[in-house]
């Protein structure tokens, strides 16, 4: 395990902070109010969050755990609908069914076939592992949502002569599904393409800090990789499909 | 066989129709004479479901539009749109798209028979390699009727297709679609329609 390290230790790090505020004084810069507010905001965040966290790893049970997992889900929902500005009656179901069914189903898979555990809710992986692939989906989603909806708006006139050529509503939609996918998934094919040459990923200099060998890290990190990818590209296509399922009228016309 | 029955329609507080009643027969040419905003287009994508009105009914073959008939006006009607809104691909690609739908399936989408109404049309096989954006505004108002004439529906409508022409070929393409055995409703503000003998026209 690694070393703990103190508070006061932390503090140090406080100190190079002093000039950064003289110098944004100097440029007339005003963000110290904002660079203050929001470490004090971290540090107490995180506090809780820590603390919270301990306490569900002591107690380790299956229904914490995977109440914890729900928590997770539920804001990432929220987030979803807040950041995309659509309705929350309506959406909350889709949105919420569109995160838990490929998070949840890959997240127990992970547990079981990649690494392998004995316990699948065993909080030290569930719910990093977990968080991680809420995290990823989270981006996948909106990115998904925003850039399907917003290209059918924008070219309404195009999707209506391609309901009139076609008839049917879902291969009308083909091109802009096809296109909200790919600008979903492009940001992950770039960093799984990329990884490890830039900077070491957040897991991977996690697991080596605690002790791992690299040679260990990376095989978590290939794993999760893909399994981040798959989360994202299944969340993307169900949160297109259970949205519009809502989103269109009789007609096949967007009303949101 | 195409009924609009007392349309209301407003848009923003603008009245376009009320108590609006047209009734148009199998075969007939109907030209739509209204000035701009006045709601031609409207009526067009009313038929389409694109609008749906604030009161009244639309029928095509006494069938009234609703979601469950809906396909079948999809199906029964080729639609020209005023721009010819297709996505940014090349033609061919496009043309591929468009005969690979489900409802197009059975279309003889050959390229015998792109090349002849190419021929007619006077656009040309490079035509084909182009997106809808770098074809001028007439090329591609003749590409919608290709695409119209491909498609052989029963019912043909066609919003502002001959704007972009020039003179010789708003004569061809008027004297094209009087002589289609369709049902056709022409929304339009050329004159060369007015002219036409055989053209019913529905003013307001």
């Amino acid at each position: 395990m690694v070393d703990s390290i103190s508070y006061l230790s932390i503090m140090t790090l406080i100190l190079w902070l002093i000039p950064i505020i003289f110098i944004n004084r100097y440029f007339k810069l005003s963000i110290n109010k904002k660079i203050v507010y929001s470490i004090i905001r971290m540090l107490i965040q995180l506090t809780l969050v820590g603390l919270f966290l301990q306490g569900v790893f002591d107690l380790n049970h299956v229904f914490i755990n995977i109440g914890y997992l729900v928590m997770m889900i539920a804001v990432a929902s929220f987030s979803t609908i807040r950041t995309c500005q659509i309705d929350l009656k309506k959406y909350s179901l889709p949105i919420l069914l569109s995160f838990i069914l490929p998070n949840l189903i890959l997240v127990i898979f992970f547990n079981a076939f990649v690494i392998g555990l004995d316990t699948l809710w065993d909080a030290r992986f569930l719910i990093p592992i977990g968080g991680m692939l809420l995290g990823n989906s989270l981006s996948g989603n909106i990115i998904g949502i925003n850039q399907f909806y917003k290209t059918i708006k924008e070219n309404e006139k195009q999707y209506f002569y391609l309901l009139s050529l076609s008839g049917n509503r879902l291969e009308a939609l083909r091109p802009y599904i096809k296109e909200a996918l790919l600008a979903s998934v492009s940001p992950t094919i770039a960093s799984i393409e990329t990884i490890g040459l830039v900077a070491l990923p957040g897991m991977m200099t996690g697991q080596i800090l605690g002790g791992s060998l690299p040679l260990t890290a990376i095989k978590y990190q290939i794993a999760i990789m893909i399994t981040i990818f798959i989360a994202r590209y299944i969340g993307t296509l169900l949160v297109i499909i259970f949205t519009a399922s809502k989103s269109f009228n009789d007609y096949d016309v967007l009303d949101m | 066989m195409i009924v609009f029955k007392n349309i209301h329609l407003k848009f923003q507080d603008k009245v376009l129709f009320e108590q609006f009643n047209l009734e148009i027969t199998e075969g007939s040419k109907v030209l739509l004479k209204a000035p701009s905003g006045k709601g031609k287009s409207s009526l067009i994508k009313m038929l389409l479901g694109f609008i749906t009105p604030d009161k009244g009914e639309v029928y095509l073959d006494h069938k009234k539009l609703n979601k469950q008939t809906l396909p079948y006006f999809r199906k029964n009607i080729g639609y020209v749109s005023q721009d010819v809104d297709l996505r940014n691909e090349k033609m061919e690609t496009l043309l591929e798209q468009i005969s690979g739908f489900n409802s197009n399936k059975h279309l003889d989408f050959s390229k015998e028979k792109i090349a002849s109404l190419f021929t007619f049309f006077e656009l040309h096989k490079a035509h084909l390699t182009k997106t809808p954006k770098e074809l001028s505004g007439g090329e591609r108002q003749r590409m919608g009727l290709v695409i119209c004439a491909l498609l052989d529906r029963k019912v043909w409508l066609l919003d502002e297709v001959t704007s972009g022409l020039d003179e010789a070929a708003k004569e061809k393409v008027v004297n094209y679609i009087m002589e289609q055995n369709k049902t056709i409703l022409i929304s339009s503000h050329d004159k060369i329609w007015t002219e036409n003998k055989e053209i019913s026209i529905k003013e307001w």
